[in-house]
């Protein structure tokens, strides 16, 4: 599904990612762990192709495609869903045109009819349930003045809607109870198929209580320093990140 | 005065002397007596010019350079025009029809309308209706203060004539449909309109200006409007005119107390298009509230200027304007909002927010309060941004393609306007014109972008 190869990543001139490399099969969930400032977001941001993310070295391979060739907008069309840490607020953009909006675009870009309004809005109140998100924001601007919460599950809805083949969570599980993070797991598992990745990037084991990673991987100074089964989490859990730090600076 | 300035005086003076018409009743003292005044305003008043505050922004030279002629052959384009085309679907209202400034009687419908209204063309209203016009007629609209509005008054020819008597509430949406014919000559028009609500009497008006073609002429309305105790009105204005359209709407409110002014204004088209809002509370209680939309790409000009007068206390005032700018588009946004020194418990709000889509574009945005008063509650504001990177990337990382995720933002942003028009064909309507400028607008902004890199 994806292959990272030596991928070096420079923000602002400064070298973030420093040659990771990481495979994800079609049908896994990755769990990317790591430190603040390790580099996780920047690698959700380079794989949804935010502007700002400057590849100096290595390459993407999705779907046996350059990732990098392609325009943001393509890899959603190709099936690249990233749930962002801050989705962003879009006042007067209506959230249910918004999101019929997206999946008909997606549609359009794989040859498909478009859905009528009808049949999307079986949908939309179908997964809307799904991730207990009340209806009333479904009728207000995107994301704008929801909490932090309604803003995670809302980005859970989307991905819901547009099912992707590759779906990046970047710290969805920061800042939600434990009852919103059941919700969110929720959402995911309902996703997992054998056709289908996910990857978890998270700073914390609790979210993996819910969604039980295939494979787990470290993220430190800019490289995956250690990958491993589940457990690795657990051990991450109980030694700390800085048990991993000293282990890759030695 | 310098020599220029007296050829510019020379412009008005000639469209006075060609233009001047005789009306339905020429025996009306008072009304021959405001003509009179009116043209000798003309001779005496400042003509508009750069260096005057209320022009700064403003050049009026591109509408000296046109020869206007006076409409004399009034309806022999109208042949050509259906007039199903211009209407809004599943818009019941009672509904006046001008054509060039003229009423067209047979393309209006105001048959059976209800006990106590009064709606027709002002020509009529000479005839039907002299005693009402002489009372109000002037009132609130001084022709020996403003140039455009001596211009107006010197040219009356016909407009809008709206009475409610008191207690009573129109029950349909009164529309006033504006064409603009396209004709050879550079044509000028000069809508005069009266809207006088009495005590506790409720309607709604709609105004919309458009034209049938590209051609250039020159809108020069004037609108007073009346509100006694009590009284309630909401009106909206749609100008979507010709590229080469130039439009002057001068408005005088006179607020009585409680009365309640609702006003929506959008300027949607036209080469240069001016809105002045002169508002005067003129007892306590009253509230107006103004909001406003505004869109000019290459070549235009689209320019407002509110003045509100809180003269009396316990007044509320809300002005809320926005704007999308493109192209080499301009816009002038002139809103001041002054507070008498007795005028206390004042409430007024006056903000401005601009959207540049374009490096070129440009707007001179100034809102001013002038408060004499101490115990107010006042607020003013004025922004001037871009589209947001951060939501055109979310949206793309949704799938959404660039111009189709700015023209979702720029319509969010017209929304907050668009949505305070409660009248669902209007709302649509005006919904489909922002569509389609907007489409085109990003097209093209794409096609400059990838030319650019």
């Amino acid at each position: 599904m994806l292959s990272i190869k030596n991928l070096h990543v420079n923000v602002d001139g400064k070298p973030i990612l420093k040659g990771l490399n990481l495979e994800i099969g079609t049908g896994e969930v990755h769990a990317i762990m790591g430190p603040n400032g390790s580099g996780k977001s920047t690698l959700a941001y380079v794989l949804s192709g935010r502007d700002g993310y400057e590849v100096t070295d290595g390459q993407i391979i999705y779907e046996g495609e350059d990732l990098l060739e392609l325009e943001t907008e393509e890899r959603a069309h190709k099936g690249v869903f990233l749930a962002m840490q801050y989705p962003v607020e879009l006042p007067g953009v209506n959230n249910m045109i918004f999101l019929k909006e997206s999946l008909n675009a997606i549609r359009r870009a794989r040859g498909e009819d478009e859905l009528d309004s009808v049949k999307f809005m079986q949908l939309i109140k179908e997964k809307a349930k799904m991730v207990k998100l009340d209806e009333k924001l479904l009728k207000r601007s995107v994301n704008a003045g929801f909490s932090g919460g309604e803003k995670k599950r809302n980005e859970i809805l989307q991905m819901a809607m547009l099912e992707p083949k590759l779906a990046l969570l970047d710290e969805t599980d920061s800042g939600l109870d434990i009852d919103a993070l059941r919700i969110v797991a929720e959402g995911v598992n309902a996703l997992r198929s054998p056709e289908r990745s996910v990857v978890l990037v998270t700073h914390y084991q609790r979210l993996l209580d819910y969604i039980q990673p295939d494979h787990v991987h470290v993220l430190a100074h800019g490289k995956i320093v250690r990958s491993g089964g589940k457990e690795l989490a657990h051990e991450l859990e109980e030694k700390g990140y800085s048990w991993i730090e000293e282990g890759a600076a030695a | 005065m310098s020599a220029a300035n007296e050829q510019s005086r020379q412009w008005f003076e000639d469209l006075v002397k060609s233009g001047q018409v005789a009306l339905p009743s020429d025996k009306l003292d008072w009304l021959d007596a405001a003509r009179q005044q009116a043209h000798q305003a003309i001779n005496t008043l400042p003509v508009p010019y750069r260096k005057q505050e209320e022009w700064r922004y403003t050049s009026i030279d591109g509408l000296l350079r046109q020869d206007f002629q006076p409409v004399n052959e009034q309806f022999t384009a109208l042949h050509a025009v259906d007039l199903e085309d211009w209407l809004l679907p599943d818009m019941d209202s009672y509904r006046l029809v001008f054509a060039n400034g003229r009423c067209v009687p047979e393309m209006s419908d105001i048959e059976e309308l209800p006990e106590g209204v009064r709606i027709g063309s002002l020509r009529a209203a000479l005839t039907t209706d002299p005693d009402l016009l002489a009372t109000w007629f002037g009132q609130t609209a001084n022709h020996q203060q403003h140039m455009f509005t001596a211009l107006n008054t010197a040219l009356i020819n016909d407009g809008v004539f709206v009475h409610v008597a008191p207690g009573v509430k129109v029950d349909k949406p009164i529309e006033v449909l504006y064409l603009s014919l396209a004709l050879e000559d550079a044509v000028i028009a000069h809508p005069r309109n009266l809207v006088v609500m009495e005590n506790g009497s409720q309607a709604t008006l709609i105004e919309r200006f458009v034209s049938t073609g590209d051609s250039v002429y020159f809108n020069n309305v004037l609108n007073e409007i009346i509100l006694n105790e009590s009284a309630s009105l909401t009106h909206h204005r749609v100008q979507d005119e010709s590229p080469q359209a130039y439009h002057l709407s001068s408005l005088f409110l006179s607020q009585q107390k409680q009365s309640e002014y609702r006003g929506t204004a959008l300027a949607l088209g036209g080469a240069w298009a001016r809105t002045d809002y002169k508002a005067r509370f003129q007892d306590e209680e009253a509230v107006c509230t103004l909001n406003g939309l505004y869109l000019a790409g290459e070549k235009q000009l689209t320019d407002f200027h509110l003045d509100i007068d809180h003269a009396k206390p316990h007044c509320a005032s809300e002005e809320n304007f926005r704007g999308i700018l493109y192209g080499k588009g301009r816009a002038v946004f002139d809103g001041k909002i002054l507070v008498a020194k007795d005028a206390q418990k004042s409430d007024a709000h006056l903000h401005n927010a601009n959207l540049m889509l374009t490096r070129s574009a440009e707007v001179d945005t100034k809102p001013q309060l002038e408060i004499y008063a101490d115990d107010v509650k006042c607020s003013h504001g004025t922004t001037v941004g871009q589209l947001d990177p951060e939501q055109v990337y979310y949206m793309r990382s949704r799938g959404i393609e660039t111009p189709m995720a700015k023209k979702m933002l720029c319509l969010g942003f017209a929304d907050e306007i668009i949505d305070t028009i409660e009248i669902e064909p209007l709302r649509q309507h005006v919904h489909e014109r922002l569509h389609f400028t907007l489409d085109q607008v990003v097209t093209e902004q794409l096609q400059t972008d990838e030319v650019a890199q």
